[in-house]
C-alpha cells in the first residue's frame, strides 16, 4: 500500500487536460507585467514609459532584502507604467505595460553560462538563479535564490515536487512527459548548489505515465529516487510531502531546511535548467486552461503579462454562461476581478467556472466533525469557524487557528455549506495583524528606552 | 468579451463535494424505514399513524416557527422529519395522538429552534421531548400493549390497552421475561414502535456506518460498556449471558446507540470525544437501569452526555500537525 498522511480527501482530479501536449502560445499584442510577483518587496520598474525594450532585458528590480528581479517577456515599447488589480484582489500593484512589436529581439545579456555548472560554487549557481527572476512556480512563489540559500549546510534531501494535488491542473503532469529532462537537469543543478545528497521526485499515482518517464530518466544517475504517492488532497503541502517521504512533521513556524529538507516544483526545475543552459530569465510559464464555461480547454506556455483576455481568445472564446475566473486550482486558488488578471511566474491554471461551479448560500453547522476528519493540520475547523463567526479570538489561538495552511479542504467536505476556511482566513489576518501590532509597540517602547 | 464585466468573486475553495446536509438526512430516514415497516407489521397501522402525526407536526412546527420569527426556511434540510421519526420511534403504539404533536411542539420549538435551530440545540430534540412526555404524562406513554392483543386502531384519539410488562421492567424485577432473546432480536416483544426489533436497527445502524454517516466509535463503545456490566453483575437468577443478551436487544438501547448518541449536533467531533461519550452512554444507562426508578435508561443517559460534549470536544482536541503554532 503507498504511504500517505493523515487527513486529507479525495477530490475528484478532473484532469481532463492530461492529454493536451504544451502549445506555445503566439506573444500578444501588449503585455502588463505585474512588479509583485513573488514574496517579498516588489520590483522598482527600471524603464520608462516610451523606452525601447528587449525580450529578456530586465526591468524591473529591489536590491535591498527578499525580492525577485523581473523581466520583459516581449520585445517592444513600454506605453505605459499602470496600476492594476493585483492578483490577490487586495490593493492595486504596478503593471508595466509593453507594446509588442513582434519581432522578439532577444536581450544581449542572454547567453548560456556555457561552462561546467557541476564544478560551479553554490554562490554562481545562486546568482545565475536570482538573475534570473526565479521563484517558486508551484504556488506561493517565494525566490528561488533564497531558498537555495536557506537550504545550504541544513539540508541533505531535495524533494521535486511533482504531485500536482490541486484537482484539473496538468501542468506539472505534461512537463513530466515532455521534459522531464529539464525537470531533472535543473533539480541536479539545485541539488548541486544546496549541497543535498539525495533527491526524491514524488508523483501522485493518477500520473503514472508520467512517473514511468521519471524514472527512465532518473535512473541515468545515482541517488535519484522517483516515489508514488496516494493521490490524495493536499499531498501537494511540502508539509505532507515531507511527511509522507521522510517520516517528519515539520514544526510549527520552522523552514523545510531545519528538518533537513528543501522543496522544489518541477516547473521551477525546468526554470533553473533554462536559466543555465538557455541563459533564459523566467518570463513565460506552463499553465492549464480548463472549466466548463472556455470552448478549447488546454495546456499552454504563455509570455508573464499575458492577460486572460487574450487566453479566452486563443483558447476559441469562453461560454456565455462564464461567471468566475480562477488562477490557480479550484481549492486554493484566486478568483479575479476580472479578465484583465495577468499570467504571472507562479501561474498554474487559469479556470473558466460557470454558475453551477459556485455555491455560496451558507448553511449551518450540524457539527458532523467531517472537517475534524480531513484537516491535514489535524485542526477542529468547525470550532475554529464558530470562534470566528463570534470574533473570539483568543479561543481560536487555544484551537490551533494560525496552523491552519487553509487547504480548503473543510469548506468543501462541509455538508452544511459553511465557508469555514474564509472564516479562518478572516480572523487568522487580524489576529496576525494584531501580533504585528503589537510586535511594533515593543520595538517603538525599547527604542525609547 | 467586455474587459470590464465583472466576474463572480468568492473565496476559495471553488469546489464543493456532493454530500449536502440533506442526503445524511435522507440516508437516516432510509435506515430508520426497516423498523417502521416491522412495526406496522407487528403493531398494525397505528404505528404509521403516530409516526405520520409526529413527522407532520415536527416540519409544521419548524416551518410556523421560522415564518413568525422571520428565519429562513428550513424543512428542506430533512433534520425535522428525522426529529419526527425518532420520536415516535421511542413512544409506545398506545399512545393518545396528541401526544406526539405535544412531542413535536417541545423538540423541535423548544429544544430545537429556540436555540437557533439545526445545529444549535444542547440536547438531541427527540430524545429531550421524550423524557419530557414521560415525566409530563407518564400514565399515557408507558402503557405497552401486549403484542398479541388485537390490532389498534389506527385513528382512534384514544385506544384501550390490555398492558404487558416490557422485559426490561422484568428484568428490574430480577426475572427472566417470556420472551426469548430471539423474540427480542426480531421484535416480538412489547415495547416502543421503532426499538422493539433491535436486529433491523442494527442493520439500519450498519448502513449508516457503511455510508459514513456515522462512525463506528460512539454506538460499539456504548454497547459494548452495558455488555460487559451486565454480563458481569446479572440480577436474580438470571444466568450472566441471558442478563446481557436481554439487556442488549429489549430496549431501546440499540435505537440510542445508532440513531440518538450519534446525533452529529450533540456527539463529539473527535474520535477519542466519541469513544469517551459511548463509554459515558454506557455506564449511565447501566446505572440507571441497575438502579434507578426507571426501568429504561437510555434517555437519561444520552442527555446527559449530550451535556459533555463541548467539555469532551475541547479536552480531547487532536495535536496539532507540528505542534501549535504560536
Amino acid at each position: 500500500m503507498l504511504k500517505t498522511f493523515k487527513g486529507g480527501l479525495h477530490v475528484p482530479d478532473n484532469k481532463n487536460t492530461k492529454g493536451c501536449p504544451i502549445t506555445d502560445m503566439p506573444s500578444p499584442a501588449k503585455v502588463y507585467i505585474p512588479m509583485q510577483q513573488h514574496i517579498g518587496a516588489p520590483a522598482q520598474p527600471l524603464v520608462a514609459k516610451g523606452d525601447y525594450v528587449k525580450k529578456g532585458q530586465l526591468i524591473g528590480n529591489f536590491e535591498n532584502g527578499l525580492s525577485c528581479p523581473i523581466h520583459a517577456s516581449v520585445s517592444g515599447t513600454v506605453a505605459d507604467i499602470e496600476m492594476r488589480n493585483s492578483y490577490t484582489g487586495y490593493g492595486k500593484t504596478a503593471h508595466i505595460v509593453i507594446e509588442n512589436d513582434f519581432t522578439d529581439t532577444l536581450d544581449e545579456s542572454i547567453k548560456p553560462y556555457g561552462g561546467d555548472i557541476f564544478s560551479e560554487s553554490s554562490e554562481k549557481i545562486i546568482e545565475i538563479v536570482h538573475d534570473a527572476g526565479i521563484c517558486g512556480q508551484g504556488g506561493a512563489s517565494f525566490p528561488t535564490y533564497a531558498k537555495i540559500q536557506s537550504a545550504i549546510g541544513k539540508a541533505t534531501e531535495i524533494i521535486v515536487n511533482c504531485a500536482e494535488c490541486e484537482p484539473y491542473i496538468t501542468e506539472n503532469h505534461r512537463l513530466m512527459l515532455e521534459q522531464p529532462e529539464m525537470i531533472i537537469g535543473g533539480a541536479r543543478i539545485l541539488m548541486h548548489a544546496t549541497g543535498t545528497k539525495h533527491m526524491t521526485i514524488a508523483i501522485e499515482n493518477n500520473k503514472m505515465d508520467a512517473a514511468k518517464v521519471m524514472k527512465e530518466k532518473a535512473s541515468e544517475f545515482a541517488n535519484i529516487e522517483v516515489k508514488i504517492l496516494k493521490t490524495k488532497y493536499p499531498q501537494g503541502d511540502e508539509r505532507q510531502l515531507m511527511k509522507v517521504i521522510k517520516n517528519v512533521e515539520l514544526p510549527a513556524g520552522k523552514l523545510p531546511a531545519d528538518v533537513g529538507c528543501v522543496i522544489f516544483n518541477a516547473e521551477t526545475c525546468v526554470s533553473v535548467y533554462k536559466a543555465v543552459y538557455c541563459g533564459m530569465p523566467l518570463i513565460d510559464t506552463v499553465l492549464t486552461v480548463d472549466g466548463d464555461a472556455i470552448n478549447e480547454p488546454k495546456n499552454l506556455r504563455a509570455p508573464v503579462g499575458t492577460t486572460v483576455s487574450d487566453i479566452i481568445e486563443f483558447c476559441g472564446g469562453a461560454k456565455d454562461n462564464l461567471a468566475k475566473v480562477v488562477s490557480g486550482g479550484p481549492m486554493m486558488g484566486q478568483a479575479q476581478w476580472d479578465t484583465n488578471a495577468v499570467v504571472m511566474k507562479n501561474t498554474s491554471a487559469f479556470l473558466f467556472l460557470s454558475d453551477k461551479t459556485q455555491s455560496n448560500n451558507e448553511g449551518d453547522c450540524i457539527h458532523c466533525g467531517k472537517c475534524v476528519g480531513v484537516c491535514p493540520m489535524h485542526l477542529m475547523p468547525n470550532y475554529l469557524a464558530a470562534f470566528s463567526k463570534k470574533d473570539d479570538k483568543a479561543m481560536a489561538e487555544e484551537f490551533g487557528i494560525l496552523s491552519c495552511v487553509e487547504c480548503g479542504s473543510c469548506t468543501y467536505i462541509c455538508p452544511g455549506n459553511v465557508p469555514i476556511v474564509q472564516y479562518i482566513r478572516t480572523t487568522k489576518g487580524a489576529i496576525l495583524a494584531e501580533k504585528r501590532k503589537a510586535a511594533a509597540k515593543t520595538k517603538e517602547s525599547e527604542a525609547k528606552k | 468579451m467586455n474587459n470590464s464585466k465583472f466576474l463572480t468573486m468568492t473565496a476559495s475553495p471553488h469546489v464543493k463535494g456532493p454530500i449536502k446536509t440533506k442526503n445524511i438526512m435522507l440516508d437516516v430516514i432510509i435506515a430508520l424505514m426497516l423498523p417502521l415497516i416491522w412495526s406496522v407489521y407487528v403493531f398494525g397501522f397505528r404505528a404509521l399513524t403516530i409516526t405520520a402525526v409526529s413527522v407532520v407536526s415536527c416540519v409544521l412546527f419548524e416551518y410556523i416557527y421560522r415564518k413568525l420569527m422571520k428565519k429562513s426556511n428550513t424543512i428542506s434540510d430533512l433534520s425535522a422529519i428525522v426529529t419526527g421519526i425518532l420520536l415516535a420511534f421511542c413512544l409506545p403504539v398506545t399512545v393518545p395522538l396528541w401526544i406526539p404533536i405535544v412531542g413535536a411542539f417541545f423538540a423541535i420549538v423548544i429544544v430545537k429552534q429556540l436555540y437557533g435551530g439545526l445545529g444549535k440545540n444542547v440536547v438531541n430534540p427527540a430524545l429531550a421531548a421524550r423524557v419530557f412526555l414521560f415525566v409530563a404524562y407518564p400514565s399515557q406513554v408507558s402503557s405497552y400493549n401486549s403484542i398479541d392483543s388485537a390490532k389498534l386502531s389506527p385513528i382512534a384519539m384514544n385506544v384501550d390497552v390490555t398492558a404487558g410488562s416490557t422485559p426490561l421492567a422484568k428484568l428490574k424485577e430480577g426475572q427472566l421475561p417470556e420472551s426469548g432473546v430471539t423474540d427480542a432480536l426480531i421484535g416480538n416483544i412489547p415495547g416502543c414502535i421503532g426499538e422493539i426489533s433491535a436486529a433491523l436497527v442494527i442493520l439500519g445502524g450498519i448502513f449508516l456506518i457503511a455510508r459514513k454517516v456515522i462512525s463506528w466509535h460512539i454506538p460499539v463503545t456504548y454497547i459494548a460498556t452495558v455488555a460487559i456490566i451486565s454480563f458481569i453483575f446479572p440480577a436474580g437468577n438470571i444466568s450472566n449471558l441471558d442478563y446481557m443478551l436481554h439487556q442488549l436487544f429489549s430496549g431501546g438501547l440499540m435505537l440510542a446507540a445508532f440513531f440518538m448518541a450519534t446525533d452529529y449536533v450533540t456527539s463529539p467531533v473527535t474520535k477519542k470525544g466519541r469513544i469517551i461519550y459511548g463509554i459515558g452512554c454506557g455506564l449511565i444507562t447501566v446505572f440507571i437501569r441497575f438502579f434507578g426508578g426507571y426501568p429504561e435508561g437510555v434517555s437519561f443517559a444520552v442527555l446527559i452526555m449530550n451535556l459533555f460534549v463541548w467539555y469532551l470536544d475541547k479536552n480531547t482536541k487532536p495535536k496539532v500537525f507540528g505542534g501549535a503554532k504560536k
